[in-house]
Formats: C-alpha cells, sequence, structure tokens
C-alpha cells in the first residue's frame, strides 16, 4: 500500500462495509494485494465476490493475483456535496474501470491524476489507505504524465 | 395468440381512475397524508366508492408509509391483495403490471397502487438525510465517494457519449423540450420556458449531468385504480387498458457478462412488452419514459425501439419528442419539469392523455401509449406498461 496520508485523498471516501462473500477480497486489499475469485469449474473471473459462478453455477473458486491493469470505461465529476464529508473534496473524479484480466468486470474505482480521465485510455492499479481501516483500489494512467 | 407471453392478460384490466396530491418542495404533511389524498382522488376520478378497495400495492425504499398503516387509516379491513414492493422507480410500473394479474385471476377487484413520498422535505434521494442502503452493493462504491444516482447515471450517459457521440447538446435538448410541455401542465413545479442557453448556464451537479439535467426532489403522491376491464366500463371515466405489462430483466452496473452499460435492462425486456401488446413502437401515439435524468430519455428511446441504437441524442435533436413530433414524450414535463413521483406521474400523464384530458398539452387522437420506468442501472430491474384507449 501507497504510505500517502488519506487526508490528501482527491475523493471522500466512507468505509466499506464487507461480507462474508467479500471479506476476502478487502482482507487482500488491506495487506497490498489485488486478488479476484476465480471458477474452480469454467475459470471465469468473477466480480463482485460472491459464492456462485453466474457462468456455471459452481460454488467452487479460490483466490488469485490479476493483472494490475484496466482501461477506463467512464468517469464522472463530482461537483455536488452529497454528505458533509466531500464539502473539502468537490469536485472530484470517480472512474469505471474495465479490468484487464477480463474485461467484463467493471470496477468503481478512485482517480488520483490531476487531469481528467479519458475514456478508454490504458490505467494502472494503485492500493491507498482510505482513511478508515480499509485500502481502496485506485487508478492512474498507464504512462506516467 | 396462445404462444404469446402474456397474452391472456391484453386489455382484460384497466385503469380505471388517477389521483395526484399537489407536488412541491415542501409537502407539510406525512406520506401517510399524502397517499389517503392521492387514493381518495383515485377513487372519486373513477366515481369508486373507497370501501370497495381490496387491494392495496406501493413500492418504497424504507422512505413511506408502511401500507398496512394505509389499509387501516382508508378502513380498508379485509384486503384480498396486498404488495409492499422493495425497490425505487424501476419496479413504478411493476406493481401495476402485478395487480393487474391479480384482477385477471380474481384474487381481487380492485387494487389502487400508489407512491407517495416526501423526496425534498424529508428523505433526498441525493445522499443528505438517507442512510446508504446496502441492497445495491454500496460497499464497492461508497469509498469513493459515489453512491447516488446522478453519479450512477451520470457514469452510463459518459459512456454513451463516448460510443455513440451524444453531445451535451443533446441531453440539454432533452431538458428544453420537456420544459416547453410543462408550460401547459398546470401540476408542473417548474413552468418557465428554457433554453440551450439556460442549460449550460445551470451548475454542474455530477458531470456531464448539469443541473437542469437533473429530476426535481418532489414531495407528492399518485394513485392508480386498477380494476377489470369490465368493471371499468361501469364506471365513470373511460377505461385505458393494460394492453402491455412487462418487468424483470436484470443487468446491473456490475453485471459480470454485461459490460456494455450503454444499453440498459429496458432493451431486454422491450420485444415481450410489445409482443404481449400486439402492438410496437410505431403504434405508439405518446410515450412517458422514466426522466431520472436528461440521459435516460435518449437511452430509452433507443432501447423501446423508437430509433436505432445510439441515434437517441439526434433523435431527440430532431424534434421527434416534443409536442407535434413524431412521438412527444413526457408531456407532462417529466421528472425533470413537473416533478418526481418515482414513475406514478407518468403513468397519470399516459392515462390523461388517452382520455383525452391533457388540455393545451393534448396529443391529438392518442390512442395508445408506452409509459416506463427506471431502466435498471441501480436495480437491475425494469418495468414498464403499453396502455390503450378503450374502444
Amino acid at each position: 500500500m501507497s504510505d500517502a496520508d488519506p487526508r490528501d485523498l482527491p475523493f471522500p471516501s466512507f468505509a466499506p462495509h464487507p461480507d462474508r462473500d467479500s471479506a476476502p477480497w478487502w482482507s487482500a486489499l488491506d495487506a497490498g494485494a489485488f486478488r479476484l475469485q476465480r471458477c474452480g469449474d469454467c475459470g471465469t473471473l468473477r466480480w463482485p465476490p460472491r459464492a456462485l459462478c453466474n457462468r456455471c453455477r459452481s460454488f467452487e473458486s479460490g483466490w488469485e493475483d490479476v493483472a494490475r491493469s484496466g482501461r477506463v470505461a467512464s468517469w464522472i465529476r463530482t461537483h455536488q456535496v452529497f454528505a458533509p464529508e466531500a464539502r473539502e473534496k468537490v469536485p472530484y473524479v470517480v472512474v469505471q474501470v474495465a479490468l484487464d484480466a477480463q474485461a467484463d468486470l467493471l470496477l468503481i474505482g478512485g482517480w488520483l491524476t490531476e487531469r481528467e480521465p479519458a475514456v478508454g485510455e490504458a490505467v494502472v492499479l494503485e492500493i491507498v489507505d482510505g482513511g478508515h481501516g480499509h485500502a481502496l483500489p485506485c487508478w492512474r494512467p498507464r504512462a506516467s504524465d | 395468440m396462445p404462444d404469446v407471453e402474456g397474452a391472456a392478460l391484453r386489455d382484460r384490466v384497466a385503469i380505471a381512475g388517477i389521483g395526484a396530491t399537489e407536488l412541491s418542495k415542501d409537502s407539510g404533511v406525512t406520506t401517510l397524508t399524502l397517499a389517503c389524498r392521492a387514493i381518495l382522488a383515485a377513487c372519486a376520478d373513477a366515481g369508486l366508492p373507497p370501501e370497495e378497495l381490496d387491494g392495496i400495492a406501493t413500492f418504497r425504499v424504507g422512505d413511506s408509509v408502511l401500507p398496512a398503516i394505509l389499509a387501516q387509516t382508508l378502513g380498508l379491513r379485509d384486503l384480498h391483495y396486498y404488495v409492499d414492493q422493495f425497490g425505487g422507480g424501476s419496479v413504478s410500473h411493476s406493481i401495476i403490471g402485478q395487480a393487474a394479474l391479480a384482477v385477471h385471476a380474481g384474487l381481487a377487484k380492485h387494487v389502487v397502487c400508489y407512491r407517495a413520498l416526501n423526496a425534498r422535505s424529508e428523505f433526498r434521494m441525493g445522499g443528505i438525510g438517507r442512510p446508504l442502503v446496502d441492497a445495491v452493493e454500496t460497499q464497492y462504491q461508497a469509498p469513493f465517494g459515489y453512491f447516488t444516482p446522478p453519479q450512477q447515471f451520470a457514469m452510463a450517459a459518459r459512456a454513451h457519449m463516448a460510443r455513440y457521440g451524444t453531445t451535451e447538446a443533446q441531453l440539454g435538448q432533452v431538458a428544453v423540450t420537456q420544459r416547453t410541455h410543462a408550460v401547459e401542465n398546470p401540476r408542473a413545479r417548474m413552468r418557465a420556458p428554457i433554453t440551450l442557453d439556460d442549460y449550460y448556464a445551470s451548475r454542474p451537479v455530477v458531470l456531464p449531468f448539469r443541473l437542469l439535467d437533473c429530476c426535481l426532489e418532489t414531495d407528492g403522491a399518485v394513485a392508480v385504480l386498477v380494476t377489470s376491464a369490465e368493471r371499468a366500463r361501469d364506471l365513470a371515466k373511460t377505461p385505458v387498458l393494460v394492453s402491455g405489462a412487462a418487468w424483470g430483466s436484470g443487468h446491473t452496473l456490475y453485471s459480470n457478462e454485461q459490460p456494455d452499460t450503454t444499453r440498459t435492462a429496458a432493451a431486454d425486456m422491450a420485444p415481450r412488452l410489445w409482443s404481449m401488446a400486439g402492438l410496437g413502437p410505431h403504434d405508439v401515439d405518446v410515450a412517458q419514459l422514466y426522466d431520472c435524468f436528461t440521459y435516460s430519455v435518449i437511452v430509452q428511446l433507443e432501447d423501446y425501439g423508437f430509433c436505432t441504437k445510439g441515434e437517441g441524442g439526434p433523435f431527440v435533436e430532431s424534434g421527434a419528442t416534443a409536442l407535434g413530433g413524431a412521438i412527444p414524450v413526457n408531456t407532462h414535463g417529466g421528472f425533470l419539469s413537473e416533478g418526481y413521483v418515482h414513475g406514478m406521474n407518468h403513468v397519470y400523464e399516459a392515462v390523461s392523455q388517452l382520455r383525452h384530458e391533457a388540455g393545451a398539452r393534448q396529443v391529438a387522437g392518442a390512442e395508445v401509449a408506452l409509459s416506463t420506468a427506471q431502466p435498471g442501472y441501480v436495480s437491475g430491474n425494469c418495468s414498464a406498461l403499453v396502455l390503450r384507449r378503450d374502444a
């Protein structure tokens, strides 16, 4: 995990509430790992974490490290203060990233670079401290600016 | 038509009455009171004594009165049918479809479907004053300050703009067109005409959405009375038949195997909706499309088949969706200008149009209407009705 000060995060962060399916995902991130479930039968990567594969309905799965890269599927810039904690952070960008590991998996994440993202651009993962006890998957342009 | 899904229900059930409260920023009353006002108005409209109600249905997200309390308040002691559906706008039309099934099966005679909310003064969808609902994968969104409908829809809108070249001017034209309609609607909260310049000048909310891309958080209630077509013909108003009703589907912003967020669950559902009704988009005289944001109108024009995929923006820009155009859309002004009653005010307007009671905004000779629910980005659900004026 980067040792950035969570107060410097460019977006307002709220603690996730992991459930029994997602706890391994969050604890892997907290340990600096980017890990997804792979179906033990058909090999499909699974997102979000679930007990069952939605392709072959298998309950078998294992967690494995996957590529820390993807492409921007979309992005937004939030100007409105939707919660008091966001007051000091607006405007901020949130990206939706299609993972290189399996392009039909879309993750919402933070954007760590000042310039705006572009739909389709290549991005790399950076796991940051959310300041609330959980690490968060965030993204930067693949080629440094 | 024994092989057509749902065709046994086609035109067998009707909407016999509609009722609405004033739409405002602060109703000053409880959602219980709002619901009672709308329901009694729907009964009065139909000429049905309220004690004849034997079914009640609503949907809510923990933001409105429990319908059991409402039944008690209305003095309804022996309900034969009852639905308290969890969910937002995406299920707004499914409760009417379900009521039609119950009526057709003979489980109940008169089912009132309603939505009552103080969505501006008490429980805003935009986050402030609202606890996070964990039914929609919040844990993967909230950590990034992403948890409200404008954010979720803006994300899909940007993808559509990148893929199909949809423009800000086309989003803005949805707002301008609907405001033009609202000028003629006494119920509408916003009736002053706007221009594209006003649109561009409105403050950014979640870019690509500006303030004028967003619906009006509203206090209000709407009720719709569902009964058999046969009984409806003995009541006060021209029956509006439920020709098609569909609900279901289910892909969200997270659906593995369906990563194309520019296509909604409505695209999966629309073919069976049209075939159940025995009608198609070209038969529709007026459409009320769920417009939580401008973009949702554009994508539904495509996904319900009014234009080809990716052409929703140019379609709106051509004037086709304005009154006098090929398919007038949101003739009441929609959520953007009339107010936000979570889908039910779209049904109200569709029924008004088919009864030819829409005054200066009446679509001449309207016989068939489409009314739709939220197309599934947040919850994955979707629902819609094809309605027809009784011959």
